[in-house]
């Protein structure tokens, strides 16, 4: 409704009428009212529309929660996941060597080959500072580049079997426990600093008294349990899938020794797709599973089983 | 079983990581990949699931055992503390939730509340581990703004993993519901008289002073007394100063008429003509009924509600019901409702219209119907401009234009003999009666 341009001066709107009646205040207000007609600034809510990347993530990136500050059980993940995120750093160094990577493709290529250990190193060390600074300031911004740094460092093209350019194993179970033990720290190291915004959420909502929580210490032992029982359990299945041909030629060799050697020196059940091979069969008896819905079944012969 | 942000956000890393991992012939990426699909797997198997999807029925068709083992043996009792309130009052909630189950649960309970309603102590939001068989007890107290008829429920139930990658979720259909009434302003004086006694006399006994034509008692003189009122024969016997009391005469019938159309409800929702409508005719029924007079409401929005005429507090109560309820639509003119209510009202008797006066061509028309039938009539108009510009909006320009062709209805409708008062939105209701009638 403003105009630009147009006077301001409203007084020739009144002129040859006579108001008899009506609140005198607020007339003669409105005829004395010589400011500017333009729309006042804050009449016009602030609309964030959010960036592509932002849109990409779900939301506006930047955190709107003020976090009050962290209570015993955020403290305790922060430490958590602080201990993980250095072990976590360091077996990334130790697995992930620098040859196959862009980087290294890139520092040969221009004839600098210290600028691609460089780059790796830089990528890990910027994995850890920001990980430190997410945790600390618990900013998921930080922790969410740091998850992408520690994934963007295994980027590499390699030969199919598993190789440590900074540790050697001789022993092959001992390589993929490595291997098995990097995988967990990054998902745990992933899931704690979660954890470390979510109960940073929790416990603000909890003292500003938009949740109630009622028998804390038993929510928390749950979780507690569930942190030490989930990745023992992914552990193992990695670990069987990874050792799939050692499983596979063994069963093979209560029928016929012969093919169980082959399959044992087979180079496409040691190279990863033969770890393909593996994921597959171990996740079709998964899939199997959950098509019988036994772990509904087991759930109602517990809900069911007590009543009688 | 539902998947979360965070689930979806690892199961679709794990498959890139996989896929990329065979790409590039990389364990690393492999076996991250295989450890992210354990974890989700695991926390999976856990969440035990049984769901909808995998049923291939429709939502409609799910029963309780379909929404879950773990959900099915859960059960939730309310109880308010009072099913009617003014606005600005406030409700006592105590939600009872039980676990008929053996097994212990992780719940999140949240009791559903409608959105005006503002929490005032307690959490309507529970996060908590409720044992085998056990029951809890939460409270909380709502504060109610704004008047309506309210619905308090259903109760959602979530059970998820720890890591909150998945979760399942039930509605226990338990609802209550409570009525919200318009707040009322204590008047001292409503200004408004009948020009004739009341018709039916008999049945409503007075018995209060106040202007009128009997005699009603004596009392002392008070500074302010008018002179004629003194009863001259009682000075000579008693020496003091005295006067006559006269017993009130009942008003006819008032009429309040309340504008509920669409355009009654421009501005923000605490602060429109149609609130100041509904709790000046509230604030007005009560304090004509506690005056014993009878009191008829007509509410116009899409189509037209009249409470038929009565006294007594129940008549009260009828009113504010209807008031609560009063919803903004429609556009039903003024004259609509004149022309269909006037046979039906005794002459003389006050009418009450509380209206923005904003969309409708046919408001002179119909007050100049009543003031040539001499109805008493009082417009109390809340401005929908004034809540606009106050909520900045209006531009300025706009609000002038629109302030002027106002200011002149409002002196066409005085000049028809209509007590008009525009109503500002901080005056006073009392305030707002006392101008309108000139005092």
């Amino acid at each position: 409704m403003a105009q630009k341009g147009v006077s301001s001066d409203t007084s020739h709107l009144y002129d040859g009428k006579v108001v008899r009646s009506s609140a005198p205040s607020r007339k003669a207000l409105a005829a004395k009212m010589t400011g500017s007609s333009d729309i006042p600034k804050d009449a016009i809510p602030e609309v964030h529309i959010p960036s592509f990347v932002e849109s990409l993530f779900g939301g506006p990136l930047v955190p709107k929660m003020k976090f009050l500050p962290a209570d015993k059980m955020v403290q305790t993940l922060q430490m958590a996941s602080g201990a993980v995120m250095i072990m976590l750093g360091v077996l990334t160094y130790i697995v992930t060597p620098v040859s196959g990577t862009a980087w290294f493709w890139f520092g040969e290529t221009i004839g600098v080959e210290v600028l691609g250990l460089a780059i790796h190193l830089l990528l890990v060390l910027g994995a850890i500072g920001c990980g430190f600074w997410g945790i600390i300031s618990r900013d998921s911004r930080f922790l969410l580049i740091s998850y992408v740094l520690f994934i963007i460092v295994s980027f590499r093209f390699a030969a199919s079997k598993v190789s440590f350019e900074w540790l050697s194993f001789d022993d092959e179970l001992l390589q993929k426990i490595a291997l098995v033990a990097y995988a967990v720290l990054l998902v745990m190291y992933i899931e704690l600093t979660n954890g470390v915004i979510r109960f940073s959420m929790l416990d603000t909502s909890i003292r500003t008294g938009e949740v109630y929580v009622m028998n804390v210490k038993k929510v928390l032992t749950k979780y507690h349990i569930s942190l030490v029982i989930t990745p023992i359990i992914a552990a193992v299945v990695a670990i069987t899938t990874l050792l799939f041909k050692d499983v596979i030629s063994g069963f093979v060799g209560l029928f016929s020794e012969i093919s169980a050697l082959r399959l044992e020196e087979s180079v496409e059940l040691e190279s990863v797709y033969g770890v393909a091979l593996g994921t597959m069969i171990v996740f079709m008896l998964v899939a199997i599973v959950f098509v019988a819905d036994i772990p509904g079944r087991y759930q109602k012969m517990r809900e069911g089983g007590a009543e009688e | 079983m539902a998947w979360s942000r965070k689930s979806a956000m690892f199961g679709s890393l794990a498959i890139a990581l996989y896929l990329l991992g065979l790409t590039l012939r990389n364990h690393q990426l492999v076996t991250v990949a295989v450890v992210l699909l354990s974890f989700l797997t695991w926390a999976a198997l856990r969440a035990a699931h049984a769901d909808v999807s995998a049923s291939g029925r429709r939502m409609e068709e799910r029963s309780d055992e379909e929404a879950g083992a773990s959900l099915s043996r859960l059960e939730a009792m309310r109880k308010l503390s009072a099913a009617r309130v003014f606005e600005d009052g406030t409700v006592d909630v105590t939600l009872k939730v039980q676990n008929m189950s053996p097994l212990s649960k992780v719940l999140e309970v949240r009791d559903s509340l409608p959105e005006v309603m503002r929490i005032k102590e307690g959490a309507n939001y529970i996060l908590m581990e409720l044992g085998p068989r056990r029951e809890t007890v939460i409270e909380y107290t709502v504060e109610c703004p704004l008047r309506g008829f309210y619905t308090v429920g259903p109760v959602c139930i979530r059970i998820q993993d720890s890591f909150g990658l998945f979760h399942k979720e039930k509605e226990l259909h338990v609802y209550d519901d409570f009525l919200v009434f318009p707040k009322t302003e204590d008047l001292k004086d409503a200004f408004v008289k009948s020009k004739v006694p009341k018709i039916f006399t008999g049945a409503v006994n007075i018995r209060q002073p106040g202007p009128g034509s009997e005699f009603y008692n004596l009392r002392e003189y008070i500074a302010g007394d008018p002179m004629k009122s003194i009863n001259w024969p009682a000075y000579g016997r008693t020496g003091k100063l005295m006067v006559n009391e006269r017993e009130r005469d009942a008003v006819s019938d008032i009429i309040l008429i309340l504008d509920s159309r669409a355009v009654a409800e421009t501005g923000p929702v605490s602060r429109n003509s149609l609130v100041y409508g509904t709790r000046a005719a509230a604030s007005l029924a009560s304090f004509f009924l506690s005056r014993r007079d009878s009191v008829g409401l007509v509410s116009y929005a899409d189509e037209i509600v009249s409470v038929d005429r009565d006294t007594g507090k129940k008549q009260l109560y009828v009113i504010l019901t209807k008031l609560a309820g009063a919803m903004a639509r429609g556009s039903t003119p003024l004259q609509v409702v004149t022309n269909r209510i006037l046979p039906h009202i005794n002459k003389g008797s006050p009418i009450i219209i509380l209206s923005c006066l904003e969309d409708d061509s046919t408001i002179v028309n119909a007050v100049r119907d009543l003031r040539a039938r001499d109805f008493d009539t009082t417009i109390l108009t809340p401005s929908s401009l004034e809540f606009e510009f106050d909520a900045r909006r209006l531009d300025r320009t706009g609000y002038e234009v629109l302030k002027t062709e106002r200011d002149i209805l409002i002196s066409e409708l005085r000049g028809l003999g209509a007590f008009v008062m525009d109503w500002e939105p901080d005056m006073l209701l009392s305030t707002a009666l006392a101008g309108a009638r000139g005092f």
